[in-house]
């Protein structure tokens, strides 16, 4: 088998990414992990099933052969004690009818020639010593035939030496016999063991093997089951708009890496999105406040265009200081109006997001100072209670202004006559500051409420809203790290924003250190 | 000849020092005010003939001294200005009985014409505006 189609492939070969763009860094170095892939490990799972069995089927094989050559060795012990007795009876016959002791001593001696050949054999059932009593006993008893034989031959057997023989051979021939038939015995018991082994083999393998299985079933689903419910986490992660990348669980290359690569790749995408969501819903915040500008504008420059007349139409008339104090008026009208404008420019400027550390309560001065027009023109009235000396935040300083800026408009769009905006920032718990948007207006219906934060949904008649502003707070806020909820009730709406900030709040702020709110 | 009674109101405090010389030359008594609460108490105690008055303030807008006037003096000839200028605006303006608008930013002698006109349909005498 070929592994290293398993184990290691140029990155991009065999996992193309969609849209065929080019590979990022982070995406390069998740591709050139080593791969493990999850068809690799059902193969390798199954291949070890396989040999087990493979190994389990030859020592089958080989305890089968050894079981046959067991029974090989039985028949010859079978024969030694078949030839051991026929000696035997032999023997009696001669003691009895003076016949047959030719038979004896060629059944005795078939015996011996068995012996000899099978001498191995005994001692691995019999052990040295049993072997070496089997052959003593034999030869013995083959040893006493011969010298009757022999005596016989000769004619010269008294009876008295018969007796003598007689009771030897008895003794060793009973000795021979005992031994013959106890080999026989043992072996065959060798043989029912290996054949009781070869029964119960199968049995624990077959247990074995579906444990196993079990096991491998386990272990299979769980390898897929556990990157699966990450992934799960990590789309309602994403869901609340954290669009930072999904981490991988696994140190090597799998079948998931590709789905994690794809993700990744959807959330710069749909970050990018959100960011000229931003963008674009910036232009509509901008569009609302020029008409308020324009009112602002044409403050300075009605001051611009009377004290210009006056100096005109009474030039004669006007002492040296008279002039030069209404020339400083226009000079400080033309300042003013270069404020104005440079205050919406200054928001209105596309930037590249940059992140840096900010002062919240002046952001939340130059929102309010945005929005100030909006709220005259509103007759509303804007409260601020911003805590001094708030911890530093780190942050996109246009988006912050513009998320704020739209809790404003918001707000002010939900008031109606005698509105009353208040606008609090204060440290909330150690490292999180809190800014407070609240509005004395209509309410939000509490069906709605679950929604104000979702893209598109909106309460306001066709036209008047794009219901992107309070996601587009959201997007931004999340960005943050920060979170945005809302409370609502007809008359009171407060919008609450945390922030996470650098240094660490000393305490929570008491009422008696707010500063005094100034009134728009 | 009794001399016409004109309250000038508006947030901008350089609006009532420019305009004040010139409309006192046409033979106005001018009272001017920044704060519409300060002015719509002076229009409870006093009987003014011309009111000119900014609508967008902190305070009360253009439209209650509109009315306040209104209820006091229904001859009272009230000329708003106005920085934002809507249509809904000048419809209720006009609804609740103003004399004219005039929009930001303005000449002085425009508004002056308007007081001429003002000041002529309430049957006085006018000396010709002095144009620069």
């Amino acid at each position: 088998m070929n592994l290293s189609h398993f184990f290691h492939q140029p990155a991009g070969d065999r996992h193309p990414v969609p849209g065929g763009l080019a590979l990022t860094e982070q995406e390069r170095e998740l591709l050139d992990r080593p791969a493990f892939s999850f068809r690799f490990q059902i193969i390798l799972g199954f291949l070890i099933v396989f040999l087990l069995s493979v190994a389990i089927i030859i020592g089958a094989m080989v305890a089968v052969n050894h079981i046959q050559r067991r029974i090989t060795t039985f028949q010859t012990w079978q024969r030694f004690l078949f030839d051991v007795e026929q000696a035997r009876r032999w023997e009696k016959n001669f003691f009895l009818y003076g016949t047959n002791l030719q038979e004896a001593l060629e059944s005795s001696h078939e015996a011996q020639r068995l012996l000899e050949a099978n001498l191995e054999a005994l001692e691995a059932i019999s052990g040295p010593q049993g072997r070496e009593a089997i052959a003593g006993h034999l030869a013995k008893y083959h040893a006493l035939l011969q010298d009757l034989y022999r005596l016989v031959q000769a004619g010269t057997l008294s009876s008295r030496v018969q007796d003598e023989l007689e009771t030897n051979l008895r003794h060793y021939g009973a000795l021979v016999v005992e031994d013959a038939a106890d080999v026989a015995a043992r072996e065959n018991q060798l043989v029912l063991s290996w054949l009781d082994l070869m029964q119960k083999v199968p049995t624990y393998y077959l247990v074995f093997h579906f444990v196993l299985m079990l096991w491998m079933t386990r272990f299979l689903s769980n390898r897929f089951m556990k990157p699966l419910n990450y992934l799960v986490k990590q789309t309602k992660r994403i869901a609340t708009g954290d669009f930072s990348d999904v981490k991988p669980i696994r140190k090597y290359r799998d079948e998931f890496t590709t789905v994690e690569v794809a993700i990744n790749r959807m959330l710069r995408e749909l970050e990018s999105r959100q960011n000229s969501l931003i963008d674009s819903h910036k232009l509509r915040a901008v569009g609302i406040l020029t008409a308020g500008v324009a009112h602002e504008l044409n403050n300075p420059l009605n001051n611009i265009m009377l004290t210009a007349h006056a100096i005109l139409e009474e030039y004669q008339a006007l002492s040296a200081e008279e002039t030069v104090a209404m020339v400083k008026d226009i000079v400080a009208e033309t300042d003013r109006s270069r404020a104005i404008v440079h205050n919406l420019l200054d928001f209105t400027r596309e930037t590249e997001s940059v992140m840096g550390p900010l002062q919240l309560g002046r952001l939340l001065e130059e929102t309010i100072r945005l929005a100030r027009n909006q709220v005259k023109v509103k007759r509303a009235i804007l409260e601020s209670l911003i805590a001094p000396d708030l911890p530093q935040v780190h942050g996109d300083r246009q988006q912050l202004k513009q998320a704020f800026l739209n809790l404003i408009l918001n707000a002010l769009d939900a008031i109606g006559e005698e509105g009353i905006i208040r606008v609090t920032a204060a440290p909330a718990a150690p490292g999180v500051l809190q800014v407070q948007i609240e509005d004395n207006g209509c309410g939000i219906p509490a069906d709605a409420l679950t929604h104000v934060f979702d893209p598109f949904y909106t309460t306001k008649p066709v036209g008047k809203g794009t219901g992107l502003g309070l996601s587009v707070v959201h997007g931004i806020v999340t960005k943050h790290g920060g979170d945005v909820t809302v409370k609502s009730a007809p008359g009171h709406t407060v919008f609450t924003v945390t922030l996470p900030c650098r240094a660490p709040v000393a305490a929570p702020l008491d009422p008696a250190g707010r500063q005094e709110g100034h009134r728009t | 000849m009794k001399a016409v009674e004109v309250l000038l109101l508006d947030d901008e405090p350089i609006v009532g020092q420019r305009l004040k010389s010139g409309l006192v030359k046409m033979g106005c008594t001018v009272e001017t005010f920044e704060n519409p609460v300060a002015a719509m108490a002076r229009i409870a105690q006093k009987k003014f003939d011309i009111v000119i008055t900014d609508v967008m303030m902190a305070e009360a807008n253009g439209i209650q001294v509109l009315e306040a006037a209104k209820k006091l003096n229904p001859e009272v000839k009230v000329i708003i200005i106005t920085g934002y200028a809507t249509a809904e605006l000048a419809r209720e303006a006009m609804e609740k009985g103003a004399y004219d608008m005039i929009a930001k930013p303005f000449k002085p002698a425009d508004l002056r014409g308007l007081v001429v006109r003002a000041m002529q349909e309430l049957g006085v005498q006018v000396v010709a505006p002095t144009e620069e």
